[in-house]
């Protein structure tokens, strides 16, 4: 489903963020990426769709490389979606608004049918009742719903979580949770950097712990946490558990 | 008028400062009055009104004044909607990925911020305009937009770059092409930034309208001086011209008011 080659990502000033980095995901996959903070975790998740450019390296996600092909990259973009630490609600447009623009946009749908598919999404994650509120009158959990909600529209294969939780007051951390953990059911692709230790316990199939823009180990999730193998690792679990 | 609103309108502080204001204004009329006095200036005021328009039995006729203020209104606001478009242009050029683009908008902005407007107006006249052969009027028009335009461009850039960079992430992570990107994301939330900066240049762009008289485009200001180089009126013809003026702007100050409650309304 998704195949990294040797990629490499060095931001202007030298700072290196992804340093041959490698990895395979696939289809139906759930995976946790966890590292201290300034590893390229965040940086692997926006080289993927393309939001940072990369320097080196091959990325191809569901047959598609991602290249300079401006092409190929907004192909990808459709297939990919992403769920952001900030939320990055459009604020000017409502809840139904928000969720519609990129289906009429991108999809070419028709309002009807692209509201239609957008109740739909709002009664999965619960918010119907908020469909013609604006996001700065909902809380953070809900507004991270709308945008996952927002995401889900255009039916991509593989959704990318960037520290999805992160911004959150604790009491809303577990709504927007369940969400990811029925998509995760549903059987969705998903890539989820994040500092919930509970959740990547108990959702994800694999964890990958990076350090300084490489992979240094990578398992499956029920091993991770109890037979980690390498000292950093340990390091950095006994930090954070 | 809300009731806040009219409530502070009767609020002691108003009230005083509205006095000071007919203070002030009194004591301005009674030094002007005593300075033609001592010129020996006669008032002629009731003459003025022949020039603004007249009323007969073939009816309402507009005098010079109103036909210069007619003329001044065609330019500022063919000038305002070319300013805004060649605004937003330069903007997005010098927010583009190309380096060739991003240079030309360098060069044309500073050009037209670091010379004077008389002088631009003047190189269009006497160079450009026999040139591309066209009028003074189009002259004039063509002038003043570019001059505006680079003003409105720095002022387009600043709105669409105070728009933080996770919108833009949000609208390319959902497929959207730049493009769409601006049209749906960035500048309906930049607009409203954008507005009252913008305002102040469209009053700008009035009064730096009076400008073209100096080639002979009859527009408010050529009208006045073509009526004080016949009639000697100075005094009462110049009052009159900033006068109409005065209420041209402080319209557009009112009607830029209301569009933006209107636009913060939404959201």
């Amino acid at each position: 489903m998704i195949t990294v080659r040797d990629v490499t990502k060095v931001f202007p000033g030298g700072v290196v963020a992804l340093d041959g980095f490698s990895l395979d995901v696939c289809r139906g996959e759930v995976l946790v990426i966890i590292g201290p903070s300034g590893s390229g975790k965040s940086t692997f998740l926006r080289c993927l769709n393309g939001l940072d450019a990369i320097d080196s390296g091959t990325i191809i996600i569901d047959g598609v490389a991602l290249d300079k092909n401006e092409a190929n990259r907004l192909a990808i973009r459709r297939e990919v979606g992403m769920v952001f630490q900030s939320f990055n609600l459009f604020p000017h447009l409502n809840v139904e608004e928000n969720i519609n623009l990129a289906q009429q946009l991108v999809q070419k749908k028709k309002l009807a049918e692209a509201t239609a598919s957008t109740h739909a999404l709002l009664t999965r994650v619960g918010l119907l009742n908020k469909a013609n509120r604006y996001p700065d009158e909902l809380s953070g959990g809900q507004q991270q719903r709308v945008a996952i909600a927002r995401a889900l529209a255009l039916h991509p294969k593989v959704m990318l979580f960037d520290e999805a939780t992160s911004a959150l007051d604790p009491e809303m951390i577990g709504e927007v949770l369940d969400v990811m953990r029925d998509l995760a059911a549903e059987g969705m692709t998903m890539l989820v950097v994040t500092h919930e230790m509970g959740f990547a316990r108990e959702v994800s199939d694999r964890v990958v712990f990076m350090d300084h823009g490489r992979v240094v180990e990578e398992a499956a999730s029920k091993d991770f946490f109890t037979k980690p193998l390498h000292d950093r690792t340990r390091d950095f679990l006994s930090q954070i558990l | 008028m809300p009731a806040t609103s009219l409530k502070n309108f009767f609020r002691l502080t108003t009230l005083r400062d509205i006095g000071l204001f007919l203070l002030t204004l009194a004591a301005f009329l009674w030094l002007v009055l005593r300075g033609a006095e001592q010129m020996g200036y006669t008032w002629h005021w009731q003459r003025i009104p022949g020039y603004l328009f007249t009323l007969d039995e073939d009816g309402f006729s507009a005098g010079p004044l109103l036909q210069g203020l007619g003329l001044t209104l065609v330019i500022t606001s063919i000038s305002m909607l070319c300013a805004g478009l060649i605004g937003l242009a330069t903007a997005l050029l010098r927010l583009s990925s190309s380096p060739i683009g991003r240079q030309l908008a360098r060069i044309y902005l500073e050009i037209s911020r670091n010379t004077p407007l008389l002088v631009q107006i003047f190189c269009f006249y006497f160079i450009v305009a026999p040139i591309l052969d066209i009028g003074r009027m189009s002259t004039a028009v063509l002038a003043l937009s570019l001059f505006e335009g680079a003003y409105a461009s720095e002022i387009f850039r600043a709105g669409i770059q105070s728009i933080h960079r996770g919108q833009w992430e949000a609208s390319h992570s959902l497929g959207l092409t730049r493009w769409q990107g601006y049209r749906h994301v960035i500048l309906p939330q930049a607009i409203r930034k954008i507005m009252p900066p913008l305002t102040s240049q469209a009053i700008s762009l009035i009064k730096d309208s009076a400008l073209v008289s100096t080639i002979a485009v009859y527009e408010l200001t050529m009208q006045g001086r073509a009526i004080i180089a016949d009639t000697y009126l100075t005094f009462e013809i110049w009052t009159v011209v900033a006068a109409i003026y005065l209420v041209l702007t402080l319209a557009v100050s009112a009607v830029a008011g209301i569009l933006k409650q209107r636009l913060q309304g939404v959201g």
